[in-house]
């Protein structure tokens, strides 16, 4: 399979923090992949490194082919990356429909448009609160328009921040499903995920991240029987 | 955009635009709200039937004022960023239609050629603040400090231009007295051109003015464009992570903003035929500020009507002395920013709609 | 000795701008830095100040007396606006400056019914002092040594005091100062009513040098600005740095171009800056030294 995104010694440090040590990372098209490790291993700072929130102090990020280490965060955007955050960064005085038309606007018009959003209101379980404004929506149900949102830009790449925080387990199952149905359009999909079992659910393979490096990468069961990995968690190591 | 929209047979661009005056991002919407502004224009359009050409020249003193009212709503209101500076534009572009039209002269049309040349050039200097503003990162209060220092600086300019090095062509600045003289808009006709003196004629061409830009903004507003500009003024950071450009998107705005300001900087230098340096002072610059906060800046509707509402309270307050009024307009900006904040016409107009929307049931 | 005299003029034109910038801006870096308000009405509580001190003086009251007295009722004034207008704005920055331009209007006008388009002033005091060929105002150079002063006094209160401590705790973590027992709301008003104080403490120290109009304030609210903007929001590592540095721009351009031209010299300064330093320059020093 084609890498979609490959990454190469990528370094940042704020001050003496290191926040990314040198990072190799790559990602197959059409793989659905979580990224794991203890608070503080860097994972936030690695996706902002992919946006382009930060610049890099060293290392490069290509994605699709193209080199988009120098590209700011809309650049990259409209390359084909999209993002949910973990707290959902969506429009909350505006209605579920302006929300949706904000984020699908760019590349549909007219009927395409109309017809798109209300697919996108079934696919998030949200037909009959269109006029609602998204603020009032449940913090679940806020997820799932976001995740909408991100669509949206018809990404190659979804990057996704602890999508299932502050979810009920029914809720958390319904996202992995929703996940699924994304990857299935052809959209790649790299989580940052605490919830083993979502983990389990969504991931192929998962990639552990350790004091701003990569610390092991493997399938789930190579990384729950891991040693090294427990040993982290348990915060006993000081790889 | 309502459900029947979108089952319309393949729309044209016109039709799109049409369905566009009315969206989520503009109140009234309907046969009652349509019928009652169709109601509010007639009656305007029938005033100078009524009124002596004293009154209707005054009338049309406040119709200039609401482009820049409507403009600082787009800017604050709409896009969330807070100007304190619109008299900048509001000023230059004053200058600027009384140097060109001295220096142009009134024949052949040529003063409505300085109108849009002043609109132009009031614009462009909003998008070159704007530009180093929103690329430079800067956001919430620093916005208004450096938009009401870029006015303040302006009127200091302006008012030590008093010596006769400081001339354009055929043009004295005249520092703090300010320019004069300049000739008002002229339309060129058969047999003689028509001087548009403040009187029936010019408050015609403003009421049509008034119409067609506030419709336009309405289309706007509701437009693609309009929907990125409340979306970034809710949330910045997911504007740009949908792959939008937010500082282009600030910066076109504030451009806009700063056009309306000076499409009302040059018609008043046209007006009155005089333009001072105090136009973009201290006082000058709260006064926009007022008109937008007390009607309601997140609806432009509410921003038109408040600004005639509040300009013709203060026009009459100032029979007691400007300074009264002053005080008056100072306490009035008070008391909604703390008991209304979102603005008196809007809470007025939310009322009615509740009373209208109950009745209906 | 002519060299001397000329390094001697413009080390005076610098220290004259840079004691104008601190002196003017400190009350409004103050509640900027600490609250997070841009108070638009900073120039009226430096007119309240300047209009006291010089009501004081020509009672008979020895001028520092009343320079200080008009920094006290400016402060108790700001201590009644925060508690009836500020205090409602805290979760609302934005409409709180335009708040306080409401107040502003309210001030300017206000005083201008009341006490008319103008007051008699008072002279400038001590003279001046020759160096060479030229003369060289004496109270000016007070006002030098003044700026120093007040930069050191600000250091003092909010580092090495309980207030200082208490304040910087209740801006950075309210709900933890809350926790522990500090009356937040009391100290916000106290830290506004010492912005007010220095606004007024400024009014006072240029009276002297100022004819007594209700729209003076507007004289010092670009440079006070100007200076907040490029310094960002700490006074120690921000306005002041922010103020030498504009200083020694506008003294330049002044020396050269006139009068003028050192003020759109400065706001062009400002310009670029928050084009290069979007932090202003504090935010750049904690960044390079983090």
């Amino acid at each position: 399979m084609s890498e979609i995104l490959k990454v190469e010694g990528l370094r940042k440090a704020f001050g003496g923090v290191v926040v990314a040590n040198g990072i190799d990372f790559s990602l197959s098209a059409g793989a659905m992949h979580c990224l794991i490790g203890p608070n503080g291993a860097g994972k936030s700072s690695f996706f902002r490194l992919l946006l382009g929130e930060h610049a890099p102090d060293a290392g490069t990020i290509t994605f699709d082919g193209g080199d988009i280490t120098g590209l700011r965060s809309f650049q990259r955007i409209r390359r084909g990356i999209s993002v949910k955050f973990q707290v959902p960064g969506i429009f909350k005085a505006l209605s579920v429909r302006q929300n949706l038309e904000v984020a699908f606007q760019d590349h549909l018009h007219g009927h395409s448009l109309d017809a798109t959003i209300r697919e996108m209101l079934e696919f998030t379980d949200l037909q009959g609160e269109e006029m609602t404004p998204a603020g009032i929506l449940s913090h679940g149900q806020q997820q799932w328009l976001e995740i909408a949102m991100a669509v949206g830009v018809e990404p190659k790449l979804l990057l996704l921040d602890e999508p299932t925080a502050g979810m009920s387990p029914d809720e958390t199952h319904k996202t992995g499903e929703m996940l699924h149905e994304l990857n299935a359009r052809g959209i790649t999909i790299l989580a940052v995920e605490h919830d083993m079992a979502f983990v389990e659910q969504i991931a192929e393979r998962v990639t552990v991240l350790h004091f701003g490096s990569i610390f092991t990468e493997g399938t789930i069961a190579e990384i729950i029987d891991h040693p090294g990995v427990q040993e982290i968690y348990l915060g006993t190591s000081d790889v | 955009m309502t459900p029947t929209s979108s089952t319309l047979a393949p729309r044209s661009r016109a039709r799109v635009l049409l369905a566009r005056l009315e969206g989520p991002q503009t109140m009234g919407r309907g046969p009652a709200f349509w019928g009652t502004a169709f109601l509010a224009v007639a009656a305007a359009a029938a005033y100078p039937l009524m009124a002596d050409a004293w009154t209707v020249g005054n009338a049309a003193y406040f119709l200039i004022w609401t482009f820049m009212a409507m403009g600082l709503g787009v800017v604050w209101g709409y896009a969330g960023a807070l100007s304190f500076g619109q008299t900048a534009f509001f000023g230059f572009a004053g200058y600027a239609y009384g140097v060109l039209t001295l220096n142009l002269g009134a024949a052949y049309g040529l003063t409505f050629v300085a109108l849009a040349l002043s609109v132009a050039f009031g614009g462009l200097f909003a998008l070159v603040i704007g530009y180093f503003m929103f690329y430079g990162r800067i956001q919430g209060v620093f916005i208004g400090i450096v938009t009401l220092s870029v006015t303040l600086v302006l009127e200091t300019f302006m008012a030590q231009t008093a010596g006769p090095q400081w001339r354009i062509g055929e043009a004295r600045l005249n520092g703090f007295n300010g320019m004069s003289g300049m000739p008002p808009l002229t339309l060129p006709w058969f047999g003689g051109d028509i001087l548009l003196y403040p009187g029936p004629s010019l408050y015609y061409l403003l009421l049509g003015l008034v119409v067609v830009c506030y419709l336009g903004l309405r289309i706007m507003l509701n437009s693609r464009f309009g929907n990125v500009l409340v979306a970034i003024r809710e949330n910045p950071h997911r504007v740009g992570m949908l792959g939008y450009d937010v500082r282009l998107y600030q910066m076109l705005a504030f451009g806009i903003g700063g056009a309306f300001a000076a499409l009302s900087g040059a018609l008043y230098t046209a007006w009155g035929q005089y333009i001072t340096p105090s136009s973009m002072g201290l006082t000058s610059a709260a006064l926009p500020i007022v008109w937008v906060a007390v009607g309601g800046r997140r609806d432009i509707t509410a921003t038109l009507i408040g600004t005639l509402v509040v300009l013709a309270g203060f026009q009459s307050l100032t029979i007691y002395g400007s300074q009264y009024a002053l005080v008056v307009m100072g306490t009035l900006l008070l008391l909604t920013v703390l008991a209304a904040p979102e603005g008196l016409v809007v809470g007025a107009m939310k009322l009615l709609g509740r009373v209208f929307q109950r009745s209906k049931r | 000795m002519a060299l001397f005299q000329s390094i001697f003029a413009m080390l005076y034109q610098f220290g004259d701008t840079f004691a104008f910038l601190v002196i003017s801006c400190a009350g409004l870096a103050v509640i900027f830095g600490m609250m997070g308000v841009i108070n638009l009405a900073h120039g009226e509580f430096i007119m309240c100040g300047a209009y006291v001190t010089a009501s004081a003086a020509r009672a008979g009251m020895p001028l520092p007396m009343a320079i200080l007295s008009g920094a006290l009722v400016a402060g108790i004034v700001g201590m009644i606006v925060e508690r009836l207008v500020i205090r409602h704005f805290y979760h609302r920055p934005l409409d709180s400056i335009i708040a306080t331009w409401g107040i502003s209007l309210i001030a300017t006008q206000g005083v201008l019914i009341v006490l008319g388009s103008t007051m008699q002033g008072v002279g400038t005091p001590l003279g001046s002092v020759e160096v060479g060929i030229r003369s060289y105002s004496l109270y000016r150079l007070v006002l030098m040594a003044c700026a120093l002063g007040l930069l050191g006094g600000l250091y003092i209160l909010f580092y090495h005091s309980r207030f200082g401590v208490i304040a910087r705790a209740t801006i950075q973590k309210p709900q933890m100062a809350l926790a522990l027992g500090v009356d937040t709301g009391r100290v916000y008003g106290l830290t506004f009513g010492l912005g007010a104080a220095l606004a007024g403490l400024a009014g006072g120290l240029y009276a002297p040098t100022m004819t007594m109009v209700p729209t003076m304030g507007a004289t010092f609210i670009v440079e006070s600005f100007v200076t907040v903007v490029v310094g960002g929001a700490d006074i120690f590592v921000g306005a002041a740095p922010a103020a030498a540095i504009l200083a020694l721009i506008k003294a330049g351009l002044t020396a050269w171009y006139g009068q003028l031209f050192g003020q759109i010299g400065l706001l062009i300064t400002v310009i670029l800056v928050i084009r290069i330093l979007p932090g202003g320059l504090s935010g750049w020093i904690k960044g390079t030294t983090r």
